[in-house]
């Protein structure tokens, strides 16, 4: 097996002295689809932010594409495309200005940077709204802006926080399919407490309970046996507010 | 840093704050130039102008820093900021470059006043004078930009961070009054600074979840206080005296509109602006910790 392109070793997070993550290890195999799975409070936003490097772990070791975080945070980050929950937007600029700037924040060479962002808006649809303040924008097109701001750069991972949330059905499905699309490039992350949503796009996922990891594994592997995943999820988080193909 | 400086100017100008904003100081500069340098043919500037309005950057520079910071963590956009491989130091530095060059502008037009009355016949050295008076009143108007630079990243709400600005600088602005209030004596010396004592010992305490630390941690300061007070109550009013003097924001400039070059005065700014830009790259870091 290949290096993993991220290795988490005993890390934890607590907030003003309370543990959101607990001593949890994992790695991310290139090339696949991740779903981290969890019931809300479970610690997948703080997990995200850890490897995104918006925020440092109180303890324990992080390794993104070889560079271990905080020391080669530049490095790190740069390997790393992040959609936060919130879409990380600025109103008063367009499309094509927020675009050509988040790649400049990357490093993306001067020549490259629109070229880049024009690649970066066709493949997720948004090119035909180039022009336009972003104010202006409907949510699921300002979700559609905060993903193409994570393409930028090429980067090697690509973290999505619950990318899904607020969309109508039909841009659900729309972005299920560009998720499948970017894991034929990228290593995926997703975020997520919609199961249906997991099993429709990821290959393996990453079960969190109270900031621990309940299980991780193939999708196929933990439901062998004729059990759902709802099933799987239920019994190793104890929980019962995980929407069963819910759609936002 | 270039990026983050390019979009902060822009968004200044995008909606009708930065406008207004140079509008505003560009206009007071203007009346009392005219009523005074034009009017009465007085051809000190620093004095007429820059002295009598400064003032007017106790509203402007609050104004012009509140979003700076504060915007960003309200709306989340800090995130795109933090997960790029832009350090903290070069995000400080293209906000604060770019709120230096929005002042700026207003500068250029006093500076367009200056050699307006060296057209009108004023000689080479009020020339000199009244330039080297704006040089250090634009750094002063820098160091106060790093001042509510570093009290916008404290908040999100940028109300809040106006209002945080203003009383710093109206602090600064009074301080040489309230100088020969304060530094009556020792007593009073040892009571701000034991005041002083608490609030970092309270801070060391909820650091570390640890009211034994920051128990000691006062009980040690008060010691070292107490010591001074009995033993060398002169350094105690002489350290007083010369953070008193660090405060005086606006002070410094005072020296420039009496007619002389002064270096310290400039020295001053600069390190007022290194050091509140220091505090400010600690404090986006600090959350990033805590």
């Amino acid at each position: 097996m290949s290096e993993p392109v991220i290795r988490v070793s005993r890390l934890t997070r607590s907030y003003a002295g309370r543990p959101a993550v607990r001593d949890l290890s994992f790695t991310v195999q290139a090339g696949q689809i991740y779903g981290l799975l969890g019931p809300n409070g479970a610690g997948k936003s703080t997990i995200m932010n850890i490897l995104a490097g918006y925020i440092a772990a109180t303890s324990g070791e992080v390794t993104v594409c070889g560079h271990p975080l905080p020391e080669e945070a530049a490095a790190a980050k740069a390997c790393v495309g992040y959609l936060p929950e919130t879409p990380p937007l600025y109103p008063e600029m367009t499309v094509g200005e927020y675009l050509r700037f988040a790649a400049a924040l990357k490093r993306v060479p001067k020549a490259q940077r629109a070229e880049q962002a024009e690649k970066a808006a066709r493949r997720t649809g948004v090119a035909d709204v180039m022009p336009r303040l972003i104010r202006s924008l409907s949510k699921g097109y300002r979700q559609r802006v905060g993903l193409a701001q994570a393409l930028l750069g090429s980067p090697q991972v690509v973290i999505l926080d619950e990318p899904t949330v607020g969309l109508d059905p039909a841009q659900v499905i729309e972005t299920r399919r560009l998720i499948a699309q970017l894991g034929q490039k990228h290593t995926v992350i997703l975020s997520s407490h919609i199961l249906s949503e997991v099993q429709a796009v990821c290959s393996r996922v990453l079960i969190l309970s109270e900031g621990r990891l309940a299980a991780e594994g193939d999708i196929a592997a933990l439901t062998a046996g004729g059990r759902s995943l709802e099933d799987v999820f239920l019994q190793l988080t104890g929980r019962g507010e995980t929407q069963k193909g819910g759609e936002g | 840093m270039t990026a983050i400086f390019k979009r902060e100017v822009r968004s200044c100008f995008a909606g009708m704050m930065g406008w207004l904003l140079t509008a505003f100081l560009t206009a007071a500069s203007g009346l009392y130039f005219l009523a005074n340098n034009l009017g009465f043919g007085l051809p000190d500037f620093g004095y007429y102008t820059l002295y009598q309005t400064s003032f007017v950057l106790l509203l402007y520079v609050p104004v012009l820093a509140m979003r700076s910071l504060a915007a960003e963590r309200h709306s989340r956009t800090d995130q795109l900021l933090l997960t790029s491989p832009v350090p903290v130091w070069g995000i400080v530095l293209g906000k604060y470059f770019a709120l230096c060059a929005v002042f700026a502008l207003p500068c250029l037009a006093d500076a367009a006043m200056i050699f307006a009355l060296r057209a009108l016949g004023c000689t080479g050295g009020a020339l000199a004078m009244n330039l080297a008076s704006l040089l250090c009143y634009y750094l002063m108007g820098c160091a106060a930009i790093a001042v509510c630079l570093f009290l916008s990243g404290l908040t999100e709400n940028q109300v809040v961070a106006a209002l945080l600005g203003f009383a710093a600088l109206l602090l600064a602005f009074l301080m040489p009054g309230l100088r020969g209030l304060l530094g009556a004596g020792s007593a009073m010396a040892l009571a701000v600074f034991a005041v002083l004592a608490a609030a970092v010992s309270a801070a060391a305490g909820l650091r570390c979840r640890s009211l034994t630390v920051g128990c000691a941690l006062f009980a040690v300061l008060a010691a070292g206080l107490s010591a001074l007070f009995l033993w060398r109550s002169a350094w105690l009013t002489e350290a007083f005296a010369a953070v008193l003097e660090g405060l005086c924001l606006f002070a410094p400039f005072e020296q420039f509109v009496n007619g002389s070059f002064s270096a310290p005065a400039l020295v001053y700014y600069l390190s007022a602006s290194g050091l509140f830009l220091f505090f400010a790259a600690q404090g986006i870091e600090k959350r990033r910790w805590v």
